[in-house]
């Protein structure tokens, strides 16, 4: 524990040397891979979760996504880096980046949309038939109803994408590549446990400050008629009454039977309490 | 209602581009790509980037050494494997422009590398020695032992390595073919009575050195369990001190430098001579081979020939 | 003995013909440090979810301890773990600990969720029925949440067989191997048979646990196949 105190306690091991770049440079580098990727996954999945949601077909995509959970990260990613190492010369880090965002945005791509999706699915029938009666169009129905109510599902997949892509980003540093992932490889290689458990430390750190970040703008976005979170005065408000609707019920069925009306059927549903999946 | 999603969309586009942005930056710098290195003067090496192990940046006979030895200070270093795929694929397809390969490597003689001298002996020799626990180390495992490494030469551990690294041969049968050549592959019961666990570092020369160490025990009578392909030394180094592996073949310069930091022993008798004081009580050496596998510093022939190197010492001049 | 076969994705076949007892090694390996840990995570997370659940406050620090450790690399708790319990370091036993800890986080949370989701009204007329707590719990509130924990079951199933693989880089032989064997033999150009081999095992594995979870759960909940219709 010692050990690791004194390693993050060195200025140096912050700033880096002249050959070595230091722990917020690293850092940095570590933010940029997760972001590239959810940014990539989200392009993806959320306009696409939200579509199959909407319209209820081709829910076999979501459960070929959810499918990429079984996927090895670690050999996707040695995968990668062997079909592409032959085709990238010259310096730089496209070598070790490319494989690296394949994988990663696999990761991250199956909670975005299974949340979408079921976030879509899971809104009540009673207010998408009240849109439609209010004279809604779909695409109104789809923006208006739907998504906010599908928000905090949105927010959690994402959330977990994110806390799986930055445990995950650790492994990019077997192929070569940069990050925090560096320390517990080098640390485990030079045999200076401090390097190593303290990069781990980072890492979670990390994690965690992303994730602080990511539930702070879902708390600026999603409506508080959908998360719950007003004053008790304010419940007679029509407008949150009436969007109330994600229902805190079990992903499938639901302990008296079957599905209900409007309810996700596929097995997005059942792999929504917590897609998390800490790898590398 | 509206206003909300947007504010949510902007947000997280926002969010996104931010972290994106800041992203680009880190990225090109912190794996070691495009940054001009800095520093260094302008020596050929301040021009080049360096491929090695993670621990080479560290290492008294890596980027340290080079520096006090040689005053070579490369422009950067990059972390990638001990003479891997990583450091072979890079120096071949030009992410390095020098890396630290190990000299019975195949792939230099394929690709036509050249290997830089080492007048000053930076890299102590490195010759292939059992490395057992005291405990198993009986006089008939260290016969069975000690005459494989009195026939392993250098030549014999380029040609494994051709075998298994370019022609992708099994290691095992290639170990075993070696041995029949020898003559070392006779039946008896030399080591009868033996039952060891033999582990492997995570290279394929090192798992055909094992391999060759299990069947020559186990043609001798030795009950053998293999546990190959275990990480790097930080890995199984304490798997053989508390006893789950008891066999590992080993090189004789690194072993010296993991058990003693200020070891200054550069050739093969004075390191060999040091290894027993090193060595901690549960761990003993068997007799040294005269075969050989040490650290070299290794560019392209492109890159020789542009600055004209032949040797280290010349990387500290300038271009 | 040595293989004949070539380097092409499709090669895994002459691949696996020719390291037949390896690899079958290698997938058993893969297979009980998988699923060991769901086991010892389910036994663990049982009484830790049923008291954040009948505990309120227990369930904030419950949710968040497990979110955090979720979030420390898989590797650097392989190779913490010798200092933590004690045990050699090449002990396939670290991975059992380390992947039990990330299974426990996230059933605890599952478990408690499930409970909680359990109807007012089957609680209510278990109480009126005469049954004690224990009783309750065991033949209505944990049957009635089976849906949910076997959800979650599936969930840590599939991830451990994932992150297992990680621990090749560290030499625990499993699957995970046949990736670093095919990295190793990449260095003139790819060498793919173990490394696609090595992910259709994993995958292949990954499924057929994953569905015997769904099955076993069927099994145990007969009153779930009445009306349900998948």
């Amino acid at each position: 524990m010692n050990d690791v105190l004194l390693w993050l306690n060195d200025p140096q091991n912050w700033t880096g040397t002249r050959v070595t770049p230091g722990i917020v440079e690293q850092a940095s580098a570590h933010l940029a891979y997760t972001a590239i990727a959810l940014s990539i996954a989200g392009v993806i999945a959320f306009p696409l979760g939200l579509v199959l949601g909407h319209t209820g077909r081709a829910s076999w995509l979501v459960s070929v996504a959810n499918g990429l959970r079984a996927l090895p990260t670690v050999g996707l990613l040695i995968l990668l880096y062997v079909m592409v190492s032959p085709l990238i010369s010259g310096r730089g880090d496209a070598v070790y980046l490319v494989p690296t965002e394949i994988a990663l945005v696999l990761l991250a791509l199956p909670a975005i949309l299974a949340n979408t999706y079921a976030g879509v699915r899971n809104v009540s029938p009673d207010a998408r038939d009240a849109a439609r009666g209010m004279g809604m169009t779909g695409r109104q129905v789809l923006f208006r109803v739907e998504l906010p109510n599908a928000l905090p599902l949105v927010f959690s997949g994402l959330r977990s994408a994110a806390l799986q892509v930055i445990a995950t980003a650790t492994i990019a540093a077997y192929v070569g590549l940069g990050g925090l992932g560096r320390y517990v490889y080098d640390g485990l290689a030079s045999r200076d446990f401090g390097q190593m458990a303290g990069g781990a430390v980072l890492v979670a750190a990390l994690a965690l400050l992303v994730d602080l970040a990511l539930s702070l703008l879902q708390r600026a976005t999603v409506s508080r008629g959908v998360s719950g979170r007003f004053s008790r005065r304010s419940t007679r408000d029509s407008r949150s009454a009436a969007v109330t609707v994600v229902r805190p019920e079990p992903p499938r069925g639901g302990p008296d039977g079957g599905p209900r009306p409007g309810q996700a059927t596929t097995p997005a549903a059942a792999l929504t309490p917590s897609g998390e999946h800490p790898s590398g | 209602m509206n206003r909300r999603i947007a504010t949510a969309l902007t947000g997280g586009t926002a969010l996104l581009t931010a972290l994106t942005a800041c992203g680009e930056s880190g990225s090109s710098s912190a794996g070691g790509g495009e940054s001009t290195p800095a520093g260094g003067g302008d020596t050929i090496a301040a021009e080049l980037v360096l491929g090695g192990p993670p621990e080479f940046q560290t290492r008294p006979d890596g980027v340290p050494g080079l520096e006090e030895v040689y005053g070579v200070s490369f422009g950067e270093f990059r972390s990638l494997d001990a003479g891997g795929p990583l450091t072979i694929n890079a120096l071949a397809n030009g992410q390095i422009d020098a890396a630290d390969v190990f000299t019975t490597d195949p792939n230099i003689a394929a690709n036509d590398w050249v290997v830089l001298e080492d007048p000053e002996n930076l890299f102590a020799a490195q010759n292939v020695v059992p490395l057992i626990s005291t405990e198993e180390a009986t006089d008939g495992v260290g016969a069975v032992l000690n005459a494989v490494s009195a026939e392993l030469t250098t030549e014999d551990l380029i040609s494994l390595n051709e075998q298994v690294i370019i022609d992708r041969q099994d290691p095992a049968a290639v170990a075993g073919q070696w041995l029949a050549e020898q003559g070392l592959d006779a039946t008896g019961t030399q080591a009868a009575g033996a039952d060891l666990t033999i582990g492997s570092a995570n290279f394929p020369e090192n798992i055909t050195l094992a391999n060759i160490y299990a069947q020559a025990l186990q043609a001798q009578g030795a009950t053998v369990q293999t546990q190959l392909n275990i990480g790097s030394r930080e890995v199984y180094m304490p798997g053989l001190q508390d006893g789950s592996i008891d066999l590992i073949p080993e090189y004789t310069g690194v072993l010296l430098e993991y058990f003693d930091e200020e070891a200054t022993a550069v050739s093969s008798e004075d390191v060999y001579a040091a290894l027993p004081e090193a060595l901690p009580e549960n761990l003993t050496v068997l007799e040294q081979s005269e075969a050989e596998d040490k650290d070299a510093i290794v560019v392209t022939r492109e890159t020789a020939e542009e600055y004209g190197l032949t040797s280290i010492a010349d990387l500290a001049e300038q271009p | 003995m040595s293989s004949a076969a070539g380097s092409a994705p499709w090669d895994l076949f002459g691949y696996f013909a020719d390291h037949r007892a390896e690899v079958l090694d290698l997938l058993w390996a893969h297979t009980w440090l998988s699923v060991l840990p769901v086991v010892i995570g389910l036994l663990v997370a049982l009484p830790i979810g049923w008291l954040a659940r009948r505990y309120r406050w227990a369930y904030p620090p419950v949710v968040s301890v497990s979110g955090l450790l979720y979030t420390i690399p898989s590797l650097a708790l392989f190779v913490v773990m010798p200092t933590l319990l004690g045990t050699q370091i090449l002990d396939p036993l670290n991975v059992v600990a380390a992947l039990t800890l990330y299974t426990v986080a996230l059933l605890v949370r599952v478990v408690a969720d499930g409970l909680a989701a359990v109807p007012e009204d089957a609680v209510q007329a278990a109480t009126a029925m005469g049954f004690t707590r224990l009783q309750r719990l065991r033949t209505v509130e944990l049957p009635l949440a089976v849906p949910v924990i076997a959800a979650g079951l599936r969930v840590a199933m599939v991830a451990n067989v994932s992150l297992v693989a990680i621990a090749a880089t560290i030499g625990i032989p499993q699957l995970g191997q046949l990736f670093i064997t095919g990295f190793q033999l990449s260095v003139t150009g790819p060498y793919y048979p173990p490394i696609v081999l090595g992910i259709v095992l994993s995958v292949a594995l990954a499924l057929l646990l994953d569905r015997s979870i769904v099955l076993g759960a069927r099994l145990i909940t007969p009153w779930q196949r009445v009306s349900a219709a998948r």
